[in-house]
């Protein structure tokens, strides 16, 4: 098992705010990990912060036993490090095929033949093959979802972070689209980073959590683990997205990493 | 989204036409009329690459036609190099503005990208006037010596730049640096994420824009056979849009076809000069109310699709 | 010395009037209106037409002048500019189509020889070796005491802070309840009537052609850019900044360089420091 993430003493302040405090953890190579908290809980400035949109205060981060300092986004996306956004944002006008074809032009992965016909493979592969030719403008939020998806894939990244990929989700959309993301785990082999603050989506996908709270990292563990943590519970206390301890587990993705 | 057949053939049939309506009004003043309508197409396209395919809209391309311009003048006026010169010179001191502006304004949005870039033209303009020890001032520089004798060669000459110029646009819009310039307009942060070198490529694409417009201005410059701080006017740059919007926004042709439709008409109405701003700016607000998508490119698409 | 000093506060205070309309109307709408340039022709053609055609007193030819152009600004925002607002590029197109037809109109119905303007006051004062007009004074004065007037409706009247909190906050608009579209005509109204008023001012000793509302334009732009847009402490100090940087410029070295001033102040503000130096507004 090797490590493929490392972050140690990430900080961020925004003037008096410090929405990343100190936040440090390791992911290794294919597996699939979660991060949790409520909102504002600093989850997709980290997100950024490790992405390159925004620049990190103090810290270190090794991506691929290569540290990432300072480095604009389409960079770290070219070694391997690729992510959605939480608000989908397509480029509006173009057609859905065309959207996946942008990320296939990025250097890392142009060589590897048409970018049109590149692109057609990915969508099939995310269950959007049919409306390749469609204007991205006519897309459901599920659908929206999917095309992020494929355009994070197509620059082939060693780790895939996704930001809250159910968020906005009916419960209809939302199991399709976990049972692809988990079928992409399987299949790819890719590491996993995901964000959602919906618990029971999240703990069937995943083989580890961080929970966060206020900036800060306050348990690492697998999702039993984390469900019982004390600390985890009372983050939690009055917010709506927690659900009870009792809740099963699904035993397929869970395990200590 | 390739060349097809259909295309090959419309760039024939205009350009034929381009290259008989000279001859049907057989005098000089027509043919200058007409010689002045390519540039502006020239002008047009230019701007559309950038500014039509990235929504990046650049309020002041009349840097890159002044820039041109004044280096033809400068090149033959002031160091007497023949005229042919300025073809290869201009586009590179187009460029070189280019950088020098579309560096620090890379990370502008919208609106106020069009006001650095206008206001960029301005102060080039002022300049101009400033030191006109070695421009001329407001008279700027005269007696540039024509490229070839005739009217008419000279109009054929022009016709070919304006059709190479627009052919090379056009095919590189329709490549892949066409659906990145595209996708920077959509959403930039999401180039990014996609590994795209987004800063690269706005400023690749003004460059290009700018080169073209450059030699647009030399041409230009060898029309007049004199060159003043006009060409760096505001009003210049706001003209070559209303062209571009008449012509549809991203099409590279439909510009050029703006270009040449809004030069003749309002020269049909040169016996009402003062009107002429009056057209332009009636047909802006028509354009921007009723047919934000322009006159011409909707056109083409249309019989295109019946065509093919 | 004395020279400047009072030359470079009437040049401020006129850009001041421009400059805080301007921003305003940017401020609470979002709209950058380059046809603010026209409000301040139309004031001074309006003040002449009210006086020499009209053969009205002066004091009611200016005052018509104001409110004729105020209406023209309420009207043109909710028939030519509301309809756009979704796109901020079209929004500057369609002002300055309008700016060009305006000032098109006016070449058509008024020549483009210059147009006199009678003084409201004819002495000339003799202060410290050099004379001034006291219309100038005048002007100083008016500007000072409308800007004034301004800020006393903003802070005393609901009307006016619900404007001021608009101009600083646009979402807080959501929360007051109050009809945005409304507000947009409202403080278009102010924007074109302090835009009039400085034209009506300034007529009497600035040349009065058609084209007279393009330098204002331009500098009202570069005030509001640097001292952010939005801002009207910001328009203030800028207005004074550049007030007296283009008097001691076109005194100490030439007329040409002064006017270079405003654009590169836009050019290296946007560059630098794109909100502005007292704004918050972003252009990034």
């Amino acid at each position: 098992m090797t490590t493929l993430l490392e972050v140690y003493g990430l900080n961020k302040r925004f003037g008096g705010l410090h929405a990343v405090r100190d936040v440090s953890f390791t992911l290794q190579t294919g597996s699939i990990t979660g991060v949790l908290g409520p909102n504002g809980a600093g989850k997709t400035t980290m997100f950024n912060l490790l992405t390159g949109f925004i620049a990190f205060d103090t810290g270190t981060i090794n991506f691929d036993g290569q540290p990432l300092v300072r480095l604009a986004p389409h960079r770290i996306v070219n070694r391997g490090l690729a992510r959605t956004f939480q608000l989908a944002r397509p480029f509006v006008g173009m057609s859905v095929l065309e959207n996946v074809e942008v990320a296939c032009l990025a250097p890392r992965v142009r060589a590897e033949g048409k970018a049109a016909s590149r692109a057609q493979a990915l969508l099939d592969q995310v269950g959007l093959g049919e409306k390749s030719h469609q204007l991205v403008d006519v897309l459901s939020y599920g659908d929206l979802r999917r095309l992020e998806i494929a355009r994070a894939l197509a620059t082939h990244p060693k780790l895939l972070l996704l930001d809250e990929p159910f968020a906005g989700l009916g419960a209809a959309e939302i199991q399709p689209l976990a049972d692809l993301i988990r079928a992409l785990h399987r299949s790819e082999g890719t590491t996993i980073l995901i964000i959602e603050h919906k618990l029971s989506e999240l703990m069937q996908l995943v083989q580890g959590v961080i929970a966060m709270d206020f900036g800060e990292i306050v348990a690492i563990g697998s999702p039993p683990e984390i469900v019982r943590n004390p600390r985890v519970v009372e983050a939690y206390i009055g917010k709506e997205d927690f659900d009870a301890p009792g809740l099963a587990i699904r035993g397929d993705g869970v395990g200590a990493t | 989204m390739g060349i097809l057949k259909v295309d090959r053939l419309a760039v024939l049939l205009a350009s034929a036409a381009l290259a008989t309506a000279p001859l049907l009004f057989d005098n000089t003043y027509a043919i200058g009329v007409l010689t002045v309508a390519l540039c502006f197409g020239m002008w047009s396209a230019s701007w559309d690459f950038m500014s039509g395919l990235t929504g990046r809209e650049n309020f002041g391309h009349s840097l890159f036609i002044g820039a041109g311009a004044y280096t033809a003048g400068f090149l033959n006026v002031q160091f007497g190099l023949s005229p042919w010169w300025s073809l290869a010179a201009a586009p590179v001191c187009a460029v070189l503005f280019s950088l020098v502006i579309g560096i620090p304004t890379l990370r502008l949005k919208g609106p106020y990208f069009a006001l650095a870039m206008l206001s960029g033209a301005a102060v080039m303009q002022n300049l101009t006037i400033i030191f006109s020890k070695y421009t001329g001032g407001q008279d700027g520089l005269n007696g540039l010596d024509p490229m070839l004798d005739s009217p008419l060669a000279y109009y054929y000459l022009v016709l070919i730049f304006l059709i190479v110029s627009t052919i090379i646009l056009k095919v590189v819009a329709n490549s892949t640096w066409g659906t990145i310039l595209r996708a920077i307009r959509g959403d930039e942060a999401s180039c990014q994420a996609c590994g795209i070198n987004v800063n690269f490529y706005k400023i690749a694409s003004l460059m290009i824009s700018a080169a073209f417009a450059g030699l647009g201005g030399a041409l230009y410059a060898h029309y007049q056979l004199q060159v003043g701080p006009d060409l760096f006017a505001i009003v210049l740059s706001i003209n070559i849009i209303i062209m571009v919007y008449v012509g549809g926004l991203g099409s590279i042709y439909g510009p050029v076809g703006g270009a040449i439709l809004l030069n003749v008409l309002t020269e049909s109405l040169r016996a009402f000069s003062e009107y002429r701003l009056w057209v332009y700016t009636l047909v802006l607000i028509f354009i921007l109310f009723f047919m934000p998508q322009g006159l011409i490119a909707p056109l083409w698409r249309r019989i295109r699709s019946f065509v093919a | 010395m004395v020279q400047i000093l009072v030359y470079g506060a009437v040049i401020s205070a006129i850009y001041a009037m421009l400059a805080v309309g301007f921003t305003l109307i940017f401020g609470v709408a979002r709209i950058l209106n380059l046809a603010h340039g026209s409000f301040y022709a139309l004031g001074a053609y309006g003040v002449y037409t009210f006086t020499a055609v009209a053969h009205l007193p002066l004091w009611l030819a200016s005052v018509l002048a104001v409110l004729f152009v105020a209406v023209f600004g309420m009207a043109m925002e909710r028939v030519l500019v509301r309809p756009l607002r979704r796109s901020m590029l079209a929004v500057l197109l369609i002002t300055l189509a309008v700016a060009l037809m305006v000032e098109q109109v006016l070449l058509l119905v008024f020549g483009s020889e210059a147009r006199n303007v009678p003084s409201m006051v004819n002495a000339t004062y003799h202060f410290a070796g050099v004379d001034i007009s006291a219309q100038r004074l005048l002007a100083l004065l008016g500007g000072i005491l409308i800007l004034t007037g301004l800020w006393l409706f903003m802070q005393r009247t609901r009307l006016g802070s619900a404007i001021l909190a608009i101009s600083q906050d646009a979402e807080a608009a959501q929360y007051m309840g109050i009809p945005s579209d409304r507000i947009y005509s409202i403080v278009m109204g102010l924007s074109a009537g302090i835009a009039a008023a400085a034209g009506v001012l300034v007529a009497p000793f600035q040349t009065v052609i058609p084209g007279m509302g393009l330098l204002p334009l331009v500098k009202a732009f570069a005030i509001v850019v640097v001292g952010g847009l939005g801002s009207i402490p910001g328009s203030i100090v800028g207005a004074l900044l550049l007030g007296y940087t283009e008097t001691i410029i076109a005194f100490k070295i030439s007329i040409e360089w002064s006017q270079i001033v405003s654009v590169a102040a836009v050019l290296i503000t946007l560059i630098l420091r794109p909100a502005g130096f007292f704004g918050k507004r972003a252009a990034f």
